[in-house]
């Protein structure tokens, strides 16, 4: 049977159709979900469509944070001004997502809340640290993007819970950041690896670079190196040296294992020299 | 449910079942260049501008569209600068997927009159043509973005 298709206005009346009926599903822009539901995988009763309720399309620059309502569009992401100027790497892993036409529909809460391993915007917001915003009749609650990624399809979310924010801080401290994406099979397919990196300042002259992986492991992964002083070679090794102790790829029609690990490790490489070059134009 | 869609400038009013894709009841209304091809947002033929932005009919809500402007290539009519282009670059061969690529061009001139040809693949890069005329495909885009400025 087709799910029933509910429309509350307001985020009060969402959340209680959610507390009401275990089986009724968020839906967001429905580009994951319509699929689910054509491949007979989902037993949903109901999708409580979000888009009619004010203000989750917002979009928030408040000086040292973006505050991202979960309706803001993939494609948004990718284009508006302020995302790019502010976030550069979060604009470019958005912008990779699937094609404009996805991008156009899909947005920046049902990506995240989708959980898959493979996705490419949260490689990047677990670089940035950001924090995702959950309301349910329970009330609101911050999860930090590095506890929301629990299990192979898996996150955080409690039944009944909306992602209705996503806050990405936006840091002077951020000396260079890049994102690197490889597909196998078609330039805009899911990526076999990816990358998202970025050297941050720490009391002076310490740098740390933190590193996180998608695609390489049940969930998208994340770790952070200490390069302070290091030579751009030193810095390769030490950041390769870590991403391997934290791949784990799962074997698919992109990739065996051992194929994966490798592009893996291209990815951090060519992570490590795009953020070696920002540095030095800077 | 009854719905309300305006398609092309015109309201049409249609009975549907709440959760139909707009795929299906563009279709049901004889807007036959939209087509179906992979189901899963990953071709483009079934691709149709909604309020100006591109969407893969077969992923999304026609309830959803309702107060919304949609747009089909029939919409277009034959004098449109883009199809003119794709005419005379004979960009096709069967041609299923070209009203998909042509919508895809529509929004991508819109937004970029003058675009490069790396900036039209990556503009139509999520369309597929089995028959393979990209060549001529971009040469049409690039036609349809010169003729609009003369
Ligand atoms: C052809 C194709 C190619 C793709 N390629 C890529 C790719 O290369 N990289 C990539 O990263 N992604 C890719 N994707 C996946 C894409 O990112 C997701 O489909 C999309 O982001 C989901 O967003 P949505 O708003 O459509 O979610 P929906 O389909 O609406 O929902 C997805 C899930 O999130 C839940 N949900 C939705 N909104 C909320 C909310 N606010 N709060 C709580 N739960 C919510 C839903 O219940 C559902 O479980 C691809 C998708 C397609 C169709
Ligand atoms: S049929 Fe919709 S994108 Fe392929
Ligand atoms: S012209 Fe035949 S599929 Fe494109």
């Amino acid at each position: 049977m087709n799910p029933r298709i509910l429309r509350p206005e307001s985020l009060a009346d969402a959340c209680a159709l959610l507390s009401q009926d275990e089986d009724a599903l968020v839906y967001g822009g429905g580009t994951a979900l319509q699929i689910l539901r054509k491949q007979g995988i989902l037993s949903a009763s109901s999708f409580v469509d979000i888009s009619g309720i004010p203000g989750l399309n917002n979009l928030h620059h408040t000086g040292n944070e973006l505050l991202v309502g979960p309706m803001v569009s993939i494609r948004r992401m990718e284009t508006d001004p302020v995302v790019r100027e502010s976030v550069p790497i979060a604009s470019a892993a958005y912008a990779k997502v699937a094609n404009p036409r996805v991008r156009n529909t899909a947005t920046v809460g049902g990506n995240i809340a989708h959980g898959d391993y493979r996705l490419d915007p949260p490689v990047a917001l677990l670089v940035l640290g950001a924090t995702i915003k959950a309301t349910s009749t329970a009330g609101t609650r911050a999860i930090p993007i590095d506890k929301f990624f629990i299990d192979f399809q898996l996150t955080a979310l409690n039944r009944g819970e909306i992602v209705t924010s996503i806050e990405i801080p936006i840091s002077n401290d951020v000396v260079a950041s890049t994102f690197v994406k490889f597909s196998s099979l078609s330039a805009n397919d899911w990526p076999s690896a990816s990358a998202a990196a970025a050297i941050v300042a720490r009391d002076g002259e310490a740098q740390i670079l933190r590193l996180a992986l998608g695609a390489l492991a049940p969930t998208p992964v994340m770790t952070a190196v200490d390069i302070t002083g290091m030579r751009e070679a030193q810095a390769t090794e030490a950041a390769v040296e870590s991403a391997m102790l934290i791949m784990d790829p799962l074997p698919d029609v992109r990739g065996g294992v051992e194929y994966k690990r490798n592009l893996g490790r291209i990815a951090v490489e060519n992570a490590v020299r795009n953020l070696w070059r920002d540095r030095q134009s800077v | 449910m009854n719905l309300t869609l305006n398609i092309n400038g015109t309201v049409h009013s249609v009975y549907c079942a709440e959760g139909d894709l707009l795929l299906d009841v563009l279709r049901r209304l004889g807007f036959t260049s939209v087509r179906e091809g992979c189901g899963v947002g990953a071709c483009g033929s079934c691709t149709v501008l909604v309020d100006g932005h591109s969407v893969s009919s077969c992923l999304t809500l026609a309830s959803r569209c309702s107060g919304t402007e949609i747009r089909t290539s029939e919409g277009l009519g034959k004098d449109n600068p883009v199809v003119r282009a794709f005419v005379d670059e004979g960009a096709l061969q069967c041609g299923y997927c070209i009203p998909g690529f042509v919508m895809m061009a529509t929004e991508l001139l819109s937004e970029n009159p003058h675009p490069n040809e790396k900036e039209i693949a990556d503009h139509l890069e999520g369309n597929i043509c089995r028959c393979g005329t990209y060549r001529e495909i971009v040469k049409a885009v690039l036609l349809a973005s010169s003729s609009a400025s003369n």
